[in-house]
């Protein structure tokens, strides 16, 4: 990817291309987050800050950070562990395994928390087995973490997959022959070569966490100070016709999606230098 | 490498200014689904609904006015429906979706179209105060009621699982505090008559029983369904419906509910703007005739119409104390005590922050 930066200067055609993509861009996207950060700075800061604050929104930030961190913990391993199974070994189902990594795009998430409470609501043997141990799974924060662990399943995997690949398994066997243990090669070979593309992958899939909606308002339950996130406490403003709150709080989801996707990028580049 | 354009890149930067092209070209109202017409032969009436009424306008009451309506002047009119949440119904179509008529849960809703100037008429006038139909506040639970829930106390019991959707998206969600909460002020309910506190205290102990709030009615009723819950607080056409459809489950009508009334009224700015005024007038008058308030009693929904309502009063139970909105002090007194900021719902959600 890098190297190939404006080999020549842009001729007529390229600045039309460049105008072009960057109206329909710029049109598509960046309007309508001038439209929702005009509405919720219109108030002025105080009253941004007093939307936020507010307890009842407080709260549910707190959950959707909470919830999107431990999800974030979890992604970052299991995923680079997919990757690692996708790439060095070669079975039997192996490209089923991979179609079902990408799968979770593909499934409304509203149908995501459909299935969540088939499999864990009161009624399933799951749901009603758990119940007697005394955990409870379907509308508490277990399956808040469960849906948005569902939806994130491709983005490390998919991130790490490319930069394992470019890795030359002579390196791992030389170190084995040279006597490292598997945790010795996965500290001085693999992880420091994959960290940026663990890291952002992560990134990507924390701040697609934040705003998930979908499959939560089904699995979560929604009660406020316990079970509601801040996606389902915006949409509770807006139908309740107080936008102010609503822009005020998505504000903040949408600061820090938009601080760590360019965090992401910035380490995915620094990467890409060191690499090249 | 030398970067030579793609064509698809000029097709796409095409793709780019078409689009710029397009959205500089709507006047920026939200767009609304309208068939063109040709005028004169048939024109086209555009319905905007609140969910609950789907099956009976769908189904029913809309092919009924279709061969009425051509019965009598030969014209064939043609129907646009949405159904939504009242709430966003309203907000819909006060942000530009061109509904013809309304007909919304709340009467609040209403109102709020007629403040933004697009209703004019006198639409609470005529003989029902602008309603068309009518229900109660319920409680459904599992067959046989093993709980043994008889009234708005019983579901103050620590350990009940209880399903009502969430006040901040649905309108069912208030018409179920209302009942309650009036219940209480009313002296129905083991808190004192007239005793505000009181009545905050038995919705609070109530709603720390809820581990279920959904969007909406039908989405709680369906979570009940489902197997969550001992008791959903809904109304009594959803369970109507549903028993009807085959679903095990009761109801208990509690000594003492709140009358839900849902009103109709057309929205004039568009009625006139369309040239429908006519039609829109004649299918609000149509759904209150007889016939059709013996279609919405088949969706179990509670006639305003006196005959009608004496004909189907067996498939009904009677309510011991029945009482309106305007017992309470009407819908925006309602608002401001229970539902407003600070008020009493955001009182009672504060003290269920046991997490924190």
């Amino acid at each position: 990817m890098s190297g190939v930066r404006a080999a020549v200067a842009p001729g007529p055609g390229g600045i039309l291309v460049r105008a072009g993509v960057f109206a329909y861009v710029g049109l598509l996207v960046a309007l309508p987050l001038a439209a929702l950060l005009a509405t919720g700075l219109a108030p002025g800061l105080i009253a941004l800050w007093q939307a936020v604050s507010a307890p009842a929104a407080a709260d549910a930030l707190v959950l959707t950070l909470t919830t999107a961190n431990v999800m974030a913990l979890i992604n970052a391993v299991t995923g680079t562990a997919t990757a690692w199974v996708l790439v060095r070994y070669d079975f039997r189902g192996r490209d089923l395994l991979s179609g079902l990594v990408d799968l979770p795009f593909a499934i409304p998430t509203l149908v995501t928390g459909v299935m969540l409470v088939l499999l864990f609501g009161p009624q399933s043997v799951i749901g009603g087995w758990l119940a007697r141990q005394g955990t409870q799974v379907a509308y508490a924060t277990p399956s808040i973490l469960l849906a948005l662990l569902f939806i994130t399943v491709p983005f490390v995997v998919r991130a790490v997959e490319p930069v394992l690949m470019e890795q030359d398994p002579a390196e791992e066997e030389a170190a084995r022959t040279l006597g490292a243990g598997t945790f010795t090669i996965l500290r001085r070979i693999l992880l420091p070569a994959l960290a940026p593309a663990i890291i952002s992958g992560t990134i990507r899939s924390y701040a697609r966490a934040l705003g998930e909606f979908g499959s939560i308002v089904v699995v979560s339950g929604n009660i406020p100070y316990k079970t509601l996130t801040a996606p389902i406490y915006v949409f509770g403003e807006i139908e309740s016709g107080r936008a102010e709150v609503a822009a005020a709080v998505s504000a903040v989801l949408l600061a820090v999606a938009l601080a760590l996707t360019l965090a992401a990028r910035v380490i995915e580049r620094l990467a890409g230098v060191t690499r090249g | 490498m030398r970067l030579t354009p793609h064509p698809t890149i000029y097709l796409l930067a095409a793709l780019g200014l078409a689009l710029a092209a397009t959205l500089a070209a709507c006047d920026g109202g939200a767009p609304a689904p309208r068939t063109s017409t040709a005028p004169g032969k048939s024109r086209t009436l555009v319905l905007g609904a609140y969910t609950t009424p789907r099956e009976a306008y769908g189904k029913a009451i809309i092919p009924a006015f279709q061969r009425h309506w051509k019965e009598k002047t030969g014209e064939e009119v043609r129907f646009q429906e949405s159904y939504l949440g009242s709430g966003a119904q309203a907000r819909a179509i006060i942000g530009g979706f061109e509904a013809d008529i309304a007909a919304l849960s709340l009467e609040a809703d209403v109102d709020q179209i007629a403040q933004a100037g697009l209703i004019t008429n006198d639409w609470k006038a005529g003989a029902h105060q602008g309603m068309v139909s009518r229900s109660v506040v319920v409680l459904a639970v599992r067959p046989g009621n093993p709980k043994e829930v008889r009234d708005w106390d019983d579901l103050r019991r620590p350990g009940l699982a209880i399903l009502t959707p969430n006040v901040r998206t649905s309108g069912g969600a208030m018409w179920n505090l209302c009942a309650m909460y009036g219940a209480a002020l009313r002296g129905q309910t083991s808190a004192p008559k007239g005793d505000p506190a009181a009545a905050e205290k038995l919705l609070a102990e109530v709603l720390r029983n809820v581990g279920v709030m959904d969007k909406g009615a039908r989405e709680s009723i369906l979570s009940f369904e489902k197997g969550v819950g001992d008791v959903a607080i809904t109304y009594e056409n959803e369970v109507l419906v549903g028993r009807q459809a085959g679903r095990p489950y009761e109801y208990v009508i509690p000594r003492s509910t709140i009358l839900i009334e849902n009103p109709i009224a057309v929205v004039d700015h568009y009625a006139d703007k369309h040239g429908v005024r006519d039609l829109a007038d004649a299918f609000v008058a149509f759904v209150r005739t007889p016939e059709t308030q013996r279609v919405f009693a088949d969706h179990g929904l509670r006639s305003i119409d006196e005959g009608v309502a004496k004909e189907t009063a067996g498939r009904f139970a009677p309510v011991e104390d029945l009482f309106t909105i305007r017992n309470l002090g009407g819908w925006p007194e309602v608002r401001k005590t229970l539902f407003a900021p600070g008020a009493v719902y955001d009182r009672i959600s504060a003290g269920l922050g046991a997490r924190r």
